[in-house]
């Protein structure tokens, strides 16, 4: 008997059918892979199983009884576990009180801590993650959060795990701590839905694959004997010749951004880079590795950081962010839900956030000038949406990310930090990102790129800037580009830290 | 570690406590409620942002230096309705051993409470401005004199000019004070004998809660609905100014008679609008109610209710 | 699916739009209907007016409340802040020895400037020490209270100019001077917060602060300009008040903070920031000011208009939260 069942799901959004009656089998034991470009209806199909929207139409049945969740404490009661494509971690609360929200071990009413944080430690230990129980969750990154959200998913009884995107900020590492974890939930006849972008994925830890485009089952089939090229021509409809744009050799210009004996605290490992001008440099390392918060000190995000940053040789505070955009950078955030996007403003409204003056005057908006940069952007982006008057709320996880992108793109400055530019964006749109910050590259612009994702490095940078905890361990540039010795110097600072 | 917080929050607040209590006792005073052997009083008012209480303040400091023969320790709450901070206060009063308490009530059963604790600590009472309810004074076994206007006499003297000016049939509106406050309900019970007594007719009578700008736009509506309104009867001046700037704009010829007589209704007194004001000499009050009070601990008997003077104010004698 | 996408059901649009906008206004409409029926006089042109005067202060508050609101905070010194302004300007007025033309205008700017300084206060406290400003707002409630009193010693101020109060009872074009005061504060606001660049880093720093500090805007310096303008407002609607009842009392305004709150989130702000809009604010203000002229209107006793008030606030956002469900469907 299956274990879920659905037939003829529907949702319909004001203006766009986001599930168009879609059938899905799910097996004892299997892990089902769900892909599709970005607005296909994965997330729809995630939040109407577990219980958040109401499907228009369509029924499902759970392990051969009808499923009906009202709530997402329906689905809970149901056995069936999510982690959703968008963060949703209480930041006040302890990594412990957020893991056992739901049933919180308790004596007569009264919260059990000792027994809250060694539950807590056994399952953040499961998940690879080094953290005490009771640090409060807003002082984690993004990849740890995720992982405390993959964490809180396993925590209690499941008999449907279901999963949005739970590696496009995790790095080889975290991933693979978590198929082990899948492995062993699925031989226990636990079944699995699985969504990603990253398609190596799908053949790694995927039994059978169903692929959506437009809101519509494509095809559903055994993954052992698809290839790469297959399953990108069901999801876009179309050949992808290469997975990266050819990189062709660049003049380098002057030096754009030197940053010297930069410490994130005082007790910090002194950290010194630069960026020249046409280059694009990869900043890689491990969940952890101290990666974005160098970025973040760049830019000026957070007060404790000390050190010189010079932008074209002229030294520019740490201050606030605002005195680095007024030098010439941009920042794209690795949150974008927390840190990137104003979600009750339209999709104009967000990108022109960094570049309100180009688009007033005296301090008056210019809603037509707007309205257009943000139509080119979102064109150019592909940013499937009902037009850029569109709150952001309403888009894909995927349209969203390249929502953020389009406001840095926009204020275009000299120099751009991305922070995971590609999280969660599908193939198609992927190579056409990546093509966008080559074409900046080729005009001049100097940038950092920050990424979990170790081929996208290799595929576009110029070199590559390995994190280590919390230090730079090395630096490989593009002719001696090997995914070996790069993965090597993310690991080194901790080796040593075992060896002493 | 929250645990821990909490446990230390609660020793910490315990000690301070305790070491507060032994603070307390070590500076007893040997000789209670004397301060360079002059008696202290303490005068416990409603709150002082009200213009009337701040005058009887004044006029109980003023009355306290003439005297010379006591130390006035006085206070009020930060708002008419603070019953719970006047008790405190009261309650204050007691700790610190005063020889009497003069006090404005927030609430005449309310405070009946407190003020029983404080005779039976052997402290005299004297009761001011508003009267403790008999009732619950009975039931707490308790008496307490009283010393102050009568409201509501004064109200219907101030409406009864209204009254005769109009005549039998007059038709008239009530602005009242705060629904439960006793002086309101007295004020209000004073104009409807006014009423009756005239043989007016009235047509509404509502609340604006002492309040200028309310009684603005209650007054405003119910000109409107009975547009044939020949006179209000306002519960206090505050209220009385907005309903004078209601009859002014739409020049209508509508008569207040008022109460409480504060500076600003003089020049309406002058120009006819208001027929009457009632002056309850609130300076004077605090100070009658010490000489009470010290008269008590002089070892004098004093019961019942000492009225104190009132006088219509009308535009014959406001002065110019 | 790409960028462009035709545009489809038109006519689901357009009443969605009508929904989303008018919001509180079909509430509104539905109690000015029932008073008409049932009221007597309300429909009066004089009563008309009584209304629009009735409305211009908490008018003029809500709309300083509103920006507040848009970023996420809240000010309940606003009852006596007004009083600490309209004392401070009555006394300027009174006691300056400037002629007419000269003291009113001293005392409009003495007043806004108190008020402007009094938010810039509450705005600055709260985000220097980053503090709720809901308790920053609490303290300052107390201290302006306390000021006005000190600054009077508790007595009512009256002998204001008649230059002034003829202002606060003459009509412009048949309305109420003291109304239209209020209406052009709307449309400025209106227009500040929907045509300008500031208005736009207001919602959105309403929305995710966080999010566009990292634009590069500096997000302190718009939450304290919101409550500057908070407390300018403020100091306008104390002259209003003075203009109207040609006094000045330190104990005036209590109560107004909850009254302007309402108003603005009867509008359909929401109190965590980043959604609201004067035109909202300006109907939620009708709204009350309607039902306490309309329930006076009839007769109803004081204890039953309490009950009515609070009883018709709940309603109509609830009728509300519902049209904006319906309006998302329909659109
Ligand atoms: N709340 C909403 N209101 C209106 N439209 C919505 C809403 N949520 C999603 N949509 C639309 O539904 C479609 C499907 O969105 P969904 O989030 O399921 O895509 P997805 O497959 O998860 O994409 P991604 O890979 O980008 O995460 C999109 O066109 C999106 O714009
Ligand atoms: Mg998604």
């Amino acid at each position: 008997m299956a274990v879920l069942e659905v037939s003829g799901l529907t949702k319909r959004y004001p203006g766009v059918t986001a599930l168009d009656a879609v059938d899905l089998d799910v097996r004892p034991g299997e892990v089902h892979v769900l892909i599709g470009e970005n607005g296909a209806g994965k997330s729809t199909m995630v939040r109407c199983l577990s219980g958040i929207e109401r499907p228009d139409a369509g029924g499902m049945t759970l392990y051969g009884e009808r499923y009906q969740p009202d709530s997402a404490a329906d689905a809970l009661q149901a056995g069936v576990r999510v982690v959703h494509q968008e963060l949703a971690l209480l930041p006040n609360l302890s990594v412990a009180e957020n893991l056992f929200l739901h049933h919180l071990p308790h004596r007569a009413g009264v919260v059990d801590r000792s027994a809250l944080n060694r539950m807590a430690r056994d399952l953040l230990t499961e998940v690879g993650l080094d953290l005490s129980p009771r640090t409060p969750v807003e002082r984690l990154g993004i990849a740890q959060m995720q992982l405390v959200e993959i964490a809180k998913a396993l925590s209690g009884q499941c008999r449907l795990l279901i999963m949005d995107e739970p590696t496009a900020t995790l790095t080889p590492k975290e991933t693979g701590r978590l198929f082990e974890i899948l492995r062993r939930l699925t031989a226990t006849g636990v079944a699995v839905i699985y969504i990603s972008h990253h398609l190596e994925e799908i053949f790694e830890i995927g039994d059978r694959v169903t692929v959506l485009r437009n809101g519509k089952h494509v095809t559903t089939q055994e993954v052992a004997g698809l290839t790469t090229a297959e399953l990108v021509r069901f999801m876009v409809g179309r050949d992808l010749a290469h997975e990266y744009p050819p990189v062709r050799p660049r003049e380098l210009g002057a030096e754009l951004l030197r940053v010297t004996d930069l410490k994130i605290t005082p007790a910090a490992p002194s950290l010194s880079l630069a960026v020249r001008a046409g280059e694009v440099v990869g900043v890689a390392g491990l969940v952890n590795s101290g990666r974005t918060e160098a970025m973040r000190a760049i830019f000026g995000a957070d007060r404790s950081a000390s050190g010189r940053v010079e932008v074209r040789g002229r030294p520019a505070r740490l201050r606030h962010p605002r005195t680095a955009v007024r030098a010439g950078m941009s920042f794209l955030t690795e949150d974008r839900k927390a840190q990137g996007l104003v979600l009750d403003l339209s999709i104009a409204a967000n990108m022109s956030l960094a570049n309100l003056p180009a688009v007033s005057r005296f301090g008056l908006l210019n809603r037509a000038a707007e309205a257009a940069s943000a139509s080119a952007l979102a064109e150019k982006l592909r940013v499937a949406s009902r037009g850029v008057r569109q709150h952001v709320r309403a888009l894909s996880g995927g349209n969203q990310q390249k929502v953020v992108l389009g406001r840095w793109l926009a204020a275009d400055t000299d120099l751009l930090i991305v922070d995971e530019p590609t999280r969660g964006i599908d193939v198609g749109a992927r190579y056409e990102i990546h093509q966008l910050l080559l074409d900046l590259a080729d005009a001049g612009k100097g940038l950092l790129v920050v990424s979990s994702d170790l081929p996208e490095l290799l595929g576009i940078c110029d070199r590559i800037i390995v994190f280590s905890r919390g230090a730079i361990a090395g630096e490989v540039p593009r002719a001696e580009f090997d995914a070996e010795r790069v993965l090597n110097l993310a690991y080194s600072g901790y080796l040593k830290g075992v060896a002493v | 570690m929250r645990r821990r917080t909490a446990l230390t929050a609660v020793v910490t607040v315990t000690t301070a406590l305790a070491l507060a209590g032994c603070g307390q006792e070590s500076t007893d005073d040997p000789a209670p409620g004397q301060a360079g052997g002059k008696p202290t009083v303490c005068l416990v008012m409603k709150s002082l942002a009200n213009e009337y209480f701040q005058q009887m303040q004044t006029g109980a400091v003023t009355h306290v230096k003439e005297r010379n023969d006591l130390t006035l320790d006085s206070s009020g709450t930060q708002n008419e309705t603070d019953v719970d901070g006047q008790v405190a206060l009261v309650e204050s009063c007691i700790t610190k051993r005063a020889r009497a308490i003069v006090i404005a009530p927030a609430d005449s059963k309310a405070l009946v409470q407190v003020v029983a604790k404080a005779v039976k600590a052997d402290i005299k009472v004297v009761n001011i401005d508003v009267k403790l309810d008999d009732g619950a004074l009975q039931q707490a076994g308790v008496e307490v004199p009283f010393v102050g206007p009568d409201n509501r006499d004064g109200a219907r003297q101030s409406g009864k000019v209204l009254a005769d000016l109009l005549g039998k049939g007059g038709k008239v509106v009530i602005l009242e004070g705060n629904p439960g406050a006793d002086n309101a309900t007295q004020r209000k019970n004073g104009f409807n004998d006014a009423v009756s007594e005239g043989g007016l007719t009235l047509l509404d009578s509502k609340t604006a809660h002492w309040e200028t700008d309310e009684a603005n736009q209650v007054f405003a509506s119910m000109l409107t609905a009975h547009p044939d309104i020949q006179g209000v009867l306002a519960s206090n001046d505050s209220m009385a100014l907005g309903a004078i700037k209601v009859i002014q704009e739409r020049k209508a010829n509508v008569k207040v008679a008022s109460f409480d007589n504060i500076p600003a209704v003089k020049e309406h007194l002058q120009s006819g609008v208001m027929v009457s004001t009632l002056d309850q000499y609130g300076s004077k009050q605090a100070a009658d109610g010490i000489d009470f009070a010290m008269k008590m601990i002089g070892g004098e008997q004093v019961t019942g209710w000492q009225k104190t003077e009132i006088k219509l104010i009308t535009k014959d004698n406001v002065g110019s | 699916m790409t960028a462009v996408t035709a545009p489809r059901a038109v006519g689901g649009r357009w009443a969605s739009q009508v929904l989303g906008e008018a919001g509180i206004g079909v509430a509104l409409v539905a109690l000015v209907a029932f008073f008409l029926a049932f009221a007597p006089y309300f429909g009066t042109s004089q009563n008309v007016r009584d209304i629009m005067t009735q409305i211009t202060i908490n008018t003029i508050l809500a709309v300083g409340m509103t920006f507040v609101i848009l970023v996420g905070g809240i000010d309940l010194s606003v009852g006596s802040v007004i009083a600490l302004c309209a004392v401070v300007a009555g006394t300027a007025m009174t006691d300056s020895g400037l002629p007419t033309a000269l003291a009113v205008p001293f005392a409009i700017l003495v007043s806004v400037v108190i008020g402007a300084v009094t938010g810039f206060v509450n705005g600055f406290v709260t985000e220097r020490w980053v503090v709720p400003s809901f308790i920053v707002t609490l303290g300052m409630l107390y201290v302006a209270r306390g000021a006005a009193q000190q600054y009077t010693g508790a007595a009512t101020i009256y002998d204001l100019p008649p230059g002034l109060t003829r202002f606060g009872t003459a009509t412009f074009a048949g309305l109420p001077a003291v109304f239209v005061v209020a209406m052009l504060l709307v449309a400025v606001a209106w227009f500040v917060l929907s045509r300008t660049v500031f208005g736009r880093l207001i919602y959105a720093t309403g929305n995710n602060e966080e999010a566009v500090r990292l634009s590069g805007h500096r997000t302190s310096l718009i939450k304290v300009a919101c409550f500057v303008i908070g407390g300018a407002c403020v100091g306008v609607a104390a002259i209003i008040y003075m203009a109207r009842l040609g006094v000045a009392s330190p104990i005036l305004g209590q109560g107004y903070e909850l009254n302007a709150i309402a108003a603005v989130v009867i509008g359909g702000a929401s109190l965590a920031g980043g959604r609201g809009s004067v035109v909202g604010t300006l109907l939620g203000a009708c709204l009350l000011g309607v039902l306490s002229n309309g329930l006076n209107l009839m007769g109803v006793s004081d204890f039953q208009r309490t009950m009515v008030t609070g009883a018709v606030i709940i309603v109509a956002v609830v009728l509300d939260a519902y049209r904006r469900r319906l309006s998302v469907r329909l659109s």
